[in-house]
């Protein structure tokens, strides 16, 4: 029942002379229930691969199965809307689309699309607005109102309010302080403690290791790796050079303190592990 | 000596809701590069409004290079100020990179002739000379951000905010930016005052002096290495300190004050030696 992609191939304006290839010959597998992250360059398509999860983009060739439903270039639009009840999309910047008079309404939409009751919908909309914080007294006032990180927290609702059992987030942490940053990772682990199976794309190799069981590494349309956050940030330093990728902050600090000529046993991926490894080498 | 901002007890609240501002003071010298920072929703894009006059304070003073900000004098006070924010697609209107800058110097009524050296000088600085005329929105997140710069230099500020400009980038548009920066202050120097309005604490590092603020009141004001001393008024603060700070907080073997991530590494490998 994971998300599986097979030799996805993606063009835009496939089959014209203008055809600019995108993605190719991805095969990939994000196990349920897990939190898989997709890192790599701007411009390397994360984002295009994304949109296959939920079939904003259909597959030039090859398909995309999810939870047993099979995406392929000739999936009518019609089809979709059973994907895309399973499926919950959070976009980069969620808060550019929030566009309801009050925050309850705003939350209330998704569901009501999919055509539960109002009724239904407002409890829906209630409990996602309480598991991401947003705090009561802000439900009847205009989302515009707001401050940026409430806005996330209210898009995030939006998305959660219709139950999907994937949920498929853009560098949801992007522009958010230390503390919306740690609070979005709260969040993403109890997804996955709530069964849901996540995928989001982030820059930020810190929060990879934090949450992720599992990576997938774009370059330049094609994946470079996929594998659990260990085994790929113990790769050589060259290898992420040439994916223009960046080490955790404790790898890279590691790596400053070889070029100096201490050398820790192995390559720390996490603050703590780093001032472990700082403290017995010191110590010796 | 006349400073490049001093605000004087300035009192500020939001439309029926409770005090922002109570007397808040900040002077900012001319030509320092300041750092103001603050958790999402701590005042510090609304003390920068109000330093543009976009919004009004209910009280209190704010003078930029000696005159006092009023109706009469906000748009000139405006003309001495440059401002870069968060989204780069929120501030584009050229059909090029040229064009873009152009917009602003229209705006100013400087003369045609004059234009494309003004641009061209512009987008040198920021290193965007050869995207003159690529269409901004084929551009990355960092070019966007340097375009932004440019348009913004073009008018010749002496004091340049950017309100969290780098928060949208990735890793690579970041440091770009933040390299920019760097330049544009050994370029400038005492001629330029520069405020960056951030969470990010590697990019306040760089900064001359860096300024806490949360709930509108005025929690920490020195030298990074001084404020990044402040370990626990920062985390409750809800904000953190540079990754340097934090390894530190959590070695056995501590040297006696603050290092940056150059000093910290030097000083480690000389205790291992």
């Amino acid at each position: 029942m994971a998300i599986t992609f097979e030799k996805v191939n993606f063009s835009y304006g496939a089959g014209t002379s203008l055809a600019t290839s995108i993605l190719h010959d991805i095969t990939i597998e994000m196990p349920t229930g897990q939190i898989t992250a997709i890192v790599g360059q701007t411009g390397s398509g994360k984002s295009t691969l994304i949109q296959h999860i939920n079939g904003l983009l259909k597959p030039t060739s090859g398909r995309v199965i999810v939870d047993g439903f099979e995406l392929s270039h000739n999936t009518k639009e019609k089809q979709l809307i059973s994907l895309r009840q399973k499926v919950g999309m959070v976009f980069q910047f969620p808060e550019n689309q929030l566009f309801a008079n009050t925050v309850l309404e705003d939350v209330m939409y998704a569901p009501m699309n999919f055509g539960v009751s109002k009724q239904d919908a407002q409890l829906a909309a209630q409990q996602a607005l309480t598991r991401v914080n947003v705090n009561e007294a802000l439900w009847a006032k205009s989302p515009f109102e707001l401050s940026g990180g409430q806005m996330r927290r209210v898009a995030l609702a939006g998305t959660l309010a219709s139950n999907p059992s994937i949920v498929v987030m853009d560098e949801p942490a992007a522009g958010l302080d230390p503390k919306g940053q740690n609070d979005l990772l709260d969040l993403v682990r109890e997804l996955k403690e709530m069964g849901k199976t996540v995928v989001f794309i982030s820059h930020q190799m810190d929060h990879v290791v934090a949450v992720a069981d599992h990576v997938v590494v774009m370059h330049e349309g094609e994946i470079a790796a996929q594998e659990s956050p260990k085994l790929l940030f113990n790769r050589e330093l060259s290898w992420f050079n040439t994916m223009k990728l960046s080490l955790p902050k404790a790898g890279q600090f590691a790596e400053k303190l070889r070029m100096q000529g201490m050398l820790l046993p192995y390559r720390p991926l996490t603050l703590v592990e780093l001032s472990q490894l700082i403290n017995k080498e010191v110590q010796s | 000596m006349i400073e490049a901002i001093k605000i004087n007890n300035l009192k500020y609240s939001y439309q029926g809701s409770q005090q922002l501002f109570d007397d808040f003071n900040l002077t900012i010298q001319v030509g320092q590069w300041v750092a103001l920072v603050g958790h999402n929703g701590s005042g510090k894009s609304t003390l920068a409004k109000l330093i543009l006059g976009l919004i009004v304070a209910n009280s209190g003073d704010i003078d930029v290079f000696g005159e006092r900000l009023s109706v009469a004098t906000v748009n000139h006070v405006r003309a001495q100020i440059g401002m870069v924010f968060q989204n780069p697609d929120n501030q584009f209107v050229g059909a090029t990179v040229a064009d873009d800058v152009a917009f602003g110097l229209e705006n100013m009524q400087k003369p045609s002739s004059e234009m494309p050296k003004l641009i061209d000088e512009a987008l040198e600085i920021v290193g965007m000379q050869a995207f003159k005329n690529r269409e901004p929105h084929m551009l990355s997140g960092g070019q966007k951000q340097r375009v932004a710069l440019a348009s913004v230099l073009a008018l010749n500020p002496k004091i340049i905010i950017l309100d969290e400009a780098t928060a949208m980038l990735d890793p690579e548009g970041r440091d770009m930016v933040m390299q920019t920066l760097q330049k544009l202050k050994a370029r400038f120097g005492s001629e330029l005052t520069l405020i960056t309005i951030t969470h990010d604490m590697d990019e306040a590092s760089l900064a001359d002096r860096v300024v806490v603020i949360n709930d509108g009141k005025l929690i920490l004001d020195g030298e990074p290495a001084t404020v990044f001393s402040e370990r626990d008024i920062m985390h409750s603060n809800g904000l953190e300190l540079p990754f340097a700070g934090e390894l530190l907080a959590k070695l056995d073997k501590r040297p006696n004050s603050y290092l940056d991530e150059r000093e910290l590494v030097q000083w480690l490998s000389h205790l291992k030696k």
